[in-house]
């Protein structure tokens, strides 16, 4: 797709010695995502990354379902921010696009609002003994491996190209509204046209397709899905979303944040479901991969070990596109061969006969 | 001005959030809520009783597209707490939700020192997830066992249990923050509410019937 | 006195420069205009029709450029001034030209349209900016990027105007009556197209402005919703996909059209700020200069010998430039003792 301007919204992002701070949601949802970021960063690319066992949840989405108070919220990334001073890190590597969104906008908050981040400074004293510190740089986990997007395609495995036509794959990104909107210059490419997971798409051989509801949020609205009357709300932004990328027959969609991520996977189940409509070829679902996923594929890691059986729509077109070598029966089994039940077939599984 | 809008403004989110509106609408055109909720404007007090405030998904989409500088999304946050400090909430069918957030996100981050965790996600209360979560519900400890042997113990990774004195640092932080009495702010009030509409107080059928009810006229 | 003390160096060659230059030759003055392009017109020269009579462009800039030939003033075309003083200007390359008293007539910039991404100028095929239009309107051929006819159209007010977003809290004024002449011209090409024009307040201050409006809305039924456009996006026919609220009913609204026209405002003129630090002048907040006094100074600039006219002090329409130009002439004239 053509875009004017990615090249004016540049961000540092720390090239090593990373705090890792890790995700409710990816951890829920893809936690062989973040085993594969560990993973990435350690071995192949030799990187330095701390995964501190003492650090929490950023306590995001209660904040945003409006249980979490502001000062709680802020002395909660306090501590955070303070656990990876002491431990000799200076540089936040964010696995959620909530908590990226929040670590920012607390860090701008004491910017634009020095006696709010003298009263943290107290509460967090208070509570913890701990001293206020602030990141030297903070960058999500996608901003990462598009730092390092390079590197990973001089190990790929596999490029983003359909081994049997040649032909490039057709990604749809989709953003996450917390990575930009708030700060677009934050974001790798700003707000309109993000390029955070354009550019690994592009760097691995794939083609980006747009679509007019690029921009539109999933759907999740806090409060719009956890509270089960709500989740009206949930599905048709969701399906919107669907709605507006399937003319374009995408070969995947590509999230940043594992929030959206989940929900255009298991909504395009609902979705099947309750009406039998389905946005992939084949009658089936649109595989949605995180980025960390994507990678591991085009590194060649098997598709079981990054988690790929966890996701409601079927992954398996998109790994026989790409060409990758799988072993279809041990999808549910465990990594010794055990048998534990596998989930029950749905039509968004199954395709129109 | 007001009592109400002086608390409002003691909210950094408020300041930050609301300068001056020329009600161009990029705000609207943009919000997933509007699309699919009927929006209209109200006074403060009506405001904070209303349904309208809960309607906000809090994306912030708004925020970048504002040729003022405003954050519709602030201002909702700042409403939304005022209204529960005031007990307000509790006078609305989305606001009475408050209580099934608490007892689910904000007990859980307590119990736990995480948002959400798999034995939250009960696939009866969770249909739509699918027969795939349904399957990594019932293996949990192998699934994610699989991807961090440390899963719901000590130790780093993913769902690792977090150690005693973590979370009692984040207790304190509740406690010292005003975030505890928040909660039981919250309890508090709809307990009330619970009572007044018929309910033996906040109990569990109270918040499943927060949880699940809809009137069909928020459209 | 003698013929360099008449000199007058006019900074730009538009309306307002070329009508400055003639009326200082028939106050007696030496003028000399220089023009940054390679022929005289500013940005008028692009122009189809003016609002609010539909005067062809070339009725009033063809006497303009006819007028400055006959009179013999002399014209330095394709040079850009980098400097301004009292006493002259110092020209790309580093040429001085001395004078007795500077005219700055260099006008304004058409706001970039790319820098609002949400409206994806220059991304999306059937984006449009008014400059566009013109421009094929001059060319006898309005056409969306597949070259079809225009079925659905939509007019964007407020583009880089009215926006703390591209740092621009001012009004470029001329906009919602260019806005409103080219929905009626669209609508006289393509009368069974649909014509929208979005706005968040339609100013008019002219005369003929309002009854322009109100023909736009009761005979060539334009629909104005008030609400700005919050983000375009193309579809997969190549046609635009557009949000907004309708404000006046309170709800959100998406559509498609094949032609979206971004009506882009007026920013101070890129050498302002070279121009404020040669010649000791100032840029107001707004971008563009400083005048002196807003009743009693607007062609004058706050140092002696340095004066203005048209455009480069606010957005201004045709006549209004012209009228500067007539009023900077006199004041030169008083200074110059002529």
């Amino acid at each position: 797709m053509k875009r004017n301007t990615w090249q004016e919204y540049q961000k540092e992002v720390a090239d090593d010695n990373y705090y890792y701070l890790r995700s409710c949601i990816r951890q829920n949802f893809f936690p062989g995502s973040e085993k594969a970021f560990v993973r990435i960063l350690r071995e192949e690319l030799g990187r330095n990354l701390y995964d501190d066992p003492a650090h929490t949840s950023c306590t995001g989405i209660g904040y945003h379902s409006d249980v979490v108070l502001h000062d709680t919220i802020m002395t909660v990334v306090a501590r955070q921010f303070a656990l990876m001073k002491e431990s000799g890190f200076e540089n936040a590597a964010v696995s959620c696009i909530t908590s990226f969104g929040i670590y920012t906008e607390v860090l701008e908050t004491w910017r634009e609002f020095p006696e709010v981040e003298a009263r943290i400074r107290e509460l967090l004293y208070k509570a913890t003994g701990r001293e206020l510190y602030k990141p030297r740089n903070l960058a999500h986990t996608s901003d990462i491996i598009f730092h390092h997007r390079e590197a990973i395609r001089q190990r790929a495995k596999h490029l983003l190209v359909n081994h049997r036509t040649g032909e490039p794959l057709r990604g749809v990104e989709h953003i996450g509204c917390h990575y930009a909107k708030i700060f677009p210059k934050e974001g790798i490419g700003g707000v309109e046209f993000p390029y955070v997971l354009a550019g690994m798409i592009e760097a691995w051989g794939g083609q980006v397709v747009d679509y007019p509801e690029r921009r539109h949020c999933c759907g999740f609205g806090f409060r719009n899905y956890l509270v089960q009357a709500n989740r009206g709300y949930s599905i048709a932004n969701s399906q919107k979303k669907l709605e507006s990328m399937a003319p374009y027959k995408p070969d995947f969609i590509l999230t940043n944040c594992p929030g959206c991520g989940m929900f255009l996977d298991k909504w395009q189940y609902t979705i099947a479901e309750i009406e039998g409509t389905t946005y992939g070829q084949d009658g089936k679902g649109i595989p949605v991969l995180t980025y960390e996923e994507l990678a591991g594929l085009v590194l060649g890691y098997d598709p079981w070990d990054l988690g790929l059986q966890m996701h409601q729509v079927d992954v398996e077109p998109l790994l026989d596109k790409l060409g990758v070598e799988y072993d279809p029966a041990a999808k549910y089994l465990m990594p010794n061969g055990r048998y534990i039940g596998r989930p029950e077939p749905a039509t968004v599984n199954m395709g129109v006969e | 001005m007001g009592k109400y809008y002086d608390m409002l403004m003691e909210d950094v989110r408020m300041r930050e959030g609301m300068k001056a509106c020329m009600n161009c609408g990029v705000c609207t055109a943009v919000c997933p809520a509007a699309e699919f909720y009927n929006y209209d404007d109200e006074a403060i007090e009506r405001l904070l009783r209303s349904e309208t405030i809960w309607y906000c998904g809090e994306c912030m989409s708004c925020r970048p597209r504002c040729p003022r500088g405003n954050t519709p999304g602030y201002v909702i946050q700042a409403l939304r707490t005022l209204s529960q400090r005031l007990g307000f909430f509790v006078e609305s069918e989305k606001g009475r939700q408050q209580i099934a957030l608490k007892r689910t996100v904000g007990d859980n981050i307590l119990r736990t020192g995480y948002c959400l965790t798999p034995r939250l996600i009960n696939p009866d209360l969770h249909q739509e997830q699918g027969p795939v979560w349904r399957w990594i519900y019932d293996n949990d400890k192998e699934v994610y066992g699989r991807f961090n042997p440390t899963y719901m113990q000590e130790g780093s990774g993913a769902l690792r249990r977090i150690d005693d004195a973590s979370m009692a640092e984040l207790r304190r932080i509740f406690e010292v923050t005003g975030g505890a009495a928040f909660f039981d702010r919250i309890e508090e009030c709809s307990d009330r509410k619970a009572r007044e509409l018929g309910f033996d107080g906040a109990n569990d059928e109270y918040v499943m019937y927060t949880y699940t009810t809809n009137r069909d006229d928020h459209h | 006195m003698e013929n360099k003390d008449k000199r007058v160096i006019v900074v730009g060659g538009g309306v307002a420069g070329m009508q400055t230059a003639l009326l200082l030759r028939e106050r007696g003055a030496e003028p000399i205009i220089v023009e940054r392009e390679e022929r005289l017109g500013g940005k008028l020269a692009g122009w189809h029709k003016l609002f609010p009579t539909f005067t062809p462009a070339g009725e009033v800039l063809e006497p303009l450029r006819g007028r400055v030939a006959e009179a013999g003033i002399e014209v330095r075309t394709g040079r850009t001034v980098e400097e301004v003083t009292p006493t002259g200007v110092v020209l790309n390359g580093g040429e001085r030209l001395d004078g007795a008293a500077t005219v700055v007539c260099s006008g304004f910039e058409v706001f970039n349209a790319r820098i609002k991404e949400e409206y994806g100028y220059g991304i999306y095929d059937n984006v449009f900016t008014t400059v566009d239009i013109e421009r094929m309107m001059n060319e006898g051929r309005v056409r969306t990027a597949q070259g079809n006819e225009p079925r659905r159209i939509a007019f964007l007010h407020c583009v880089g105007s009215r926006d703390e977003k591209v740092g621009a809290h001012h009004c470029s004024k001329v906009c919602c009556i260019t806005g409103v002449k080219q929905a009626i011209e669209m609508k006289e090409l393509f009368p069974t197209a649909e014509v929208y024009n979005f706005y968040m307040d339609i100013r008019m201050f002219g005369p003929g402005y309002e009854e322009l409006y109100r023909k736009a809305q009761l005979d060539y039924r334009i629909n104005f919703i008030r609400g700005r456009i919050s983000e375009a996006s193309q579809t997969i026919d190549g046609w635009v996909q557009i949000k907004a609220e309708d404000t006046l009913i309170g709800r959100p609204l998406r559509m498609s059209v094949d032609m979206l026209v971004l009506i882009v405002g007026m920013k101070g003129g890129a050498s302002n700020g070279a121009f404020a630090r040669s010649g000791g002048l100032t840029v107001a907040p707004n971008g563009f200069m400083q005048p002196r006094d807003a009743f009693f100074g607007n062609v004058a600039s706050e140092r002696d010998g340095i004066f203005y006219a048209g455009a480069v002090t606010a957005p201004k329409n045709i006549g209004e430039c012209l009228n500067e130009g007539a009023a900077a002439a006199e004041r030169v004239a008083a200074y110059l003792k002529l």
